[in-house]
Order: C-alpha cells, then sequence, then structure tokens
C-alpha cells in the first residue's frame, strides 16, 4: 500500500462553519481544484489562534491540511481574497451566505467543479463591489440550476421545442423550463412568467455577471422572477433554503424582519 | 444482529456519551465502561444529576438565562440598570463579562448566532423574547455582545434591523476584541475596554 502524504495543499472558499468542542470548529471549504472538502480547526476560537480570521466563511484562502483518521485538520491559513462589504451589510452577507448553500446543496463532496467555483467567486465579487444584490442572486440562481445540470430552457418549448408566441409563458421546472400552450397540460407545477421577465431570463442565460447587473430590472419583474426562480430551486431541492428565505426577508422590497420566524409561531 | 458484540446496554451509553458536545467515539467508550466499574451509589448520583438539572433548571422568561428560579437573579436585582441590556450568544459568556466586573445592566441570552448555512435562522435565537422585552418599553439601550465572527457581526446587524425602528439605541461592544475569537475566552480587561467603547450599530 502506498503511503499518502501527511499534509496537503488546498484553496477554496469558506462555505460554512459548524463549532464542536470547547474551541474547535468544522469548515467546510469549496475549492476550484478540490470540489467541495471538510476538516477541522483545532482552538481556533480562543484569541491566540493564528488561523482566525483567515478561515471565515465567505472568505477565499490557502490551506495547509494534515490528513486526520476520521477529519483533515487544518494547520495553516492564509487569506487570498476577503469581501469586507459582504460581512458589513446584512443583506449582502444574507445574499452571499444563499449562495454558499445553494453550492453545499448542489455538490457532492471530492467533485471538482471549476466553473461553479468561478461562479461563487464571481458573485461574491460583484457583492462585495456594490451591485444590486437581488440582480446577483438572480444571475447565481440560472447558472446554479445550468452547472447543476437543471439547465432552464428559456428558448423554445422545453417539451416540444416549438417555438415559443411572445406571451405569458409557464415556466415548469419538471419539463425542465419554459413549455408551449399546448404543452402546458402535461408539465406539471409550474408558475406562469410575463414577456419582460422571459426577456431578462434569457439574457441571463447568455451575458456575464458584470453584464447583467449593468441591466436595470423594473421592481415588479424582479419580484416576480426572484418568485419563480425560488419555485425552480424549492423543485430541486424538495425545499426553500433557509438562507434563501432570510435573504429574501433582507432585500428591501420585503417588510422589516419585525417578526422573526413569524411563519413559524 | 450483534453476535459476540458490545452488550447493548453499553453500547446505548456510548451512543449517548457521543452525542455529548467535545466528545468522540474513543472518549464515549472510555467514559461508558468507566461507568461500568464505578459502584451503584456514584452511578446514581449521576443520573440523578443529570435529571435535576433538566427538571428544575429552566430559561428566565424575561432574558432567557438559566435559572431555578423564574425572573432569575440578574433580572430581578434592583441595584442594577434594567434598562441596559447586553446581548450575549450563550450563557457561558454572562460570567466573562461579570467577571470583568465592569458592568452593571442585565442581560439577554440568544442562545446561538446567527449561521443560517448551518442551519439556524433568526428563528431559532431568542430575538421574539428581546422583541417583546423591547417592545415594552423599560429597556433604554441593548449592547450587542456577540462574539466578532462574522455570524457575531450579522446578528448584531440583524438585532440592529429588528430593534431600530422601536427607538431603542443599539450598541456594538468595541473592536478591542480580535476578530474570530469568542468572547469567553477574552480577557477581562480587553473585554472592560470593549464595553466602554461600544458604538452604535
Ligand atoms: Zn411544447
Ligand atoms: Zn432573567
Amino acid at each position: 500500500m502506498a503511503r499518502e502524504a501527511r499534509t496537503f495543499r488546498a484553496e477554496g472558499i469558506v462555505l460554512r462553519r459548524r463549532n464542536v468542542g470547547e474551541a474547535d470548529s468544522i469548515f467546510v471549504v469549496f475549492g476550484p481544484e478540490l470540489g467541495k472538502f471538510e476538516g477541522v480547526a483545532r482552538g481556533i476560537r480562543k484569541s491566540r489562534s493564528r488561523m482566525r480570521g483567515h478561515l471565515e466563511p465567505l472568505t477565499f484562502s490557502r490551506f495547509l491540511l494534515a490528513r486526520g483518521r476520521t477529519l483533515d485538520v487544518f494547520t495553516q491559513a492564509e487569506t487570498i481574497r476577503s469581501f469586507p462589504r459582504i460581512g458589513g451589510d446584512l443583506e449582502r452577507w444574507a445574499a452571499a451566505s444563499y449562495y454558499a448553500q445553494l453550492v453545499d446543496r448542489f455538490t457532492g463532496e471530492d467533485a471538482p467543479h471549476p466553473e461553479l467555483f468561478e461562479l461563487l467567486f464571481v458573485a461574491l465579487e460583484a457583492l462585495n463591489d456594490g451591485s444590486d444584490p437581488g440582480s446577483v442572486s438572480r444571475y447565481v440562481e440560472i447558472h446554479m440550476l445550468a452547472l447543476a445540470g437543471f439547465e432552464l430552457q428559456v428558448d423554445a418549448c422545453a417539451a416540444c421545442s416549438a417555438r415559443l408566441s411572445p406571451e405569458e409563458t409557464l415556466l415548469a421546472p419538471g419539463a425542465g423550463g419554459l413549455v408551449c400552450r399546448q404543452c402546458r397540460p402535461g408539465a406539471g407545477v409550474g408558475r406562469l412568467v410575463s414577456v419582460p421577465a422571459i426577456k431578462v431570463l434569457r439574457y441571463a442565460a447568455r451575458a456575464s455577471l458584470p453584464q447583467f447587473t449593468g441591466l436595470h430590472i423594473p421592481g415588479e419583474v424582479a419580484e416576480e422572477l426572484q418568485q419563480a426562480l425560488a419555485g425552480v430551486i424549492r423543485y430541486h431541492l424538495d425545499r426553500e433554503l433557509p438562507t434563501a428565505r432570510l435573504a429574501r426577508e433582507l432585500s428591501p422590497g420585503s417588510n422589516d424582519p419585525a417578526t422573526p420566524g413569524a411563519d413559524t409561531l | 444482529m450483534a453476535t459476540g458484540g458490545t452488550p447493548e446496554a453499553i453500547a446505548r451509553l456510548v451512543e449517548q456519551f457521543n452525542r455529548l458536545p467535545g466528545i468522540g467515539p474513543k472518549s464515549a467508550q472510555r467514559l461508558a465502561y468507566h461507568i461500568l466499574r464505578v459502584g451503584d451509589e456514584e452511578a446514581e448520583a449521576l443520573a440523578n444529576a443529570v435529571l435535576e438539572v433538566k427538571r428544575r433548571i429552566r430559561l428566565c422568561s424575561v432574558c432567557c438565562y438559566i435559572t431555578e428560579q423564574d425572573p432569575c437573579g440578574y433580572c430581578t436585582d434592583d441595584r442594577r440598570d434594567q434598562s441596559l441590556v447586553c446581548v450575549v450568544e450563550q450563557a457561558l459568556d454572562i460570567s466573562a463579562i461579570e467577571r470583568s466586573g465592569g458592568y452593571n445592566g442585565v442581560y439577554h441570552v440568544l442562545h446561538g448566532v446567527l449561521n443560517p448555512m448551518d442551519g439556524v435562522g433568526p428563528e431559532d435565537l431568542r430575538f421574539r423574547e428581546l422583541l417583546a422585552r423591547v417592545q415594552g418599553g423599560s429597556v433604554s439601550e441593548v449592547i450587542m455582545a456577540t462574539n466578532p465572527s462574522l455570524e457575531g457581526e450579522a446578528t448584531a446587524m440583524y438585532a440592529a434591523k429588528l430593534l431600530g425602528p422601536l427607538g431603542v439605541r443599539v450598541t456594538r461592544l468595541a473592536r478591542g476584541l480580535p476578530s474570530g475569537a469568542d468572547l469567553e475566552y477574552a480577557d477581562d480587561v480587553t473585554l472592560l475596554r470593549a464595553l466602554e467603547g461600544r458604538q452604535a450599530v
């Protein structure tokens, strides 16, 4: 049996942290080469830990890990890129947390996915640069779905490939996108989307993120897209993600979060 | 089917210990075999102490601190400034602040920090109780003493957004605390300075 190296280098964006034991935390990281991996950082919650600050959720860092019996152990961490504006703004933080959770839910462990990493990275950069969190979120949802193998067909009918008439059209996640009038009965659950919303969906699919966030989307279209895409994601993940709800509650259009967890009362 | 494996009663105890924070499978096994060796009296005392805690200790209906009497000693102490509320992540943090000796207000324990990526949203924390307290009108300032981590900062911002419209002053511990480290481990001097230099969120 070949002996494995006892330490290895890795880099990635920290997706989440879970505190364990007295002062340890387990971190789940998503890297361009390794995909999703996790490890434990011992004593990181004590003030003397040299790794704290470099091992924070939503930070892109370079690590040294030691192979452990059950869990690999972080032994060094150094920030490559941090996104300070995200940590200082509740709405941006909620949006970034949502992207991290989407990546977490749409990926398995140890499966490299460089395009998905790139998407997460540019999305965090856009949030940090002051782009509208709502626009960034819609772009991330559309491209995340595509990269996870659930690309929405928006150019023609997802069921029969027929041309779509310029009218309100059903977006049916089970069928894989927009469906024409004829295919509607067998398309399953979905939501009717307006012509302007369809135009935005088409543009998002081919634009870069900076191009897309440069587009002004009227409030009611943004709202419509938010609900339609949330429905598609819920369909594929079987539930609304807690971060999706938080991001929605904290976006400027929604009511104040004056009743935390009101729907669970 | 367990043939010649660990007796079921021991396996069950190992499993229970293994669920405790900071106890891995190895330690759980060691603890279980230790219990097996101790006298009946000692084992019973342990079992009773566990049950007693669950029976007698509850959360204070005002501040959510752990207490035997409701409301707790802090909430009924009239030498304390009841209009000044320091919000902490966990009950243990109160001991750290009390140790520093520089605080004479009362507390509110959230029992966690916003960490939606790990499944903890606002509804899982004691924000509802905090909101009710502030709506009651007797609170003039809320000091957010959550840890200086990304999650701690977000929790403080969330509280400011939640309570701001009610006209209460919401402040945050000064940046004396090193980022990422837990309050529990801060030294008294640093903590005192952080309390004195608190700023509006
Ligand atoms: Zn069709
Ligand atoms: Zn109390």
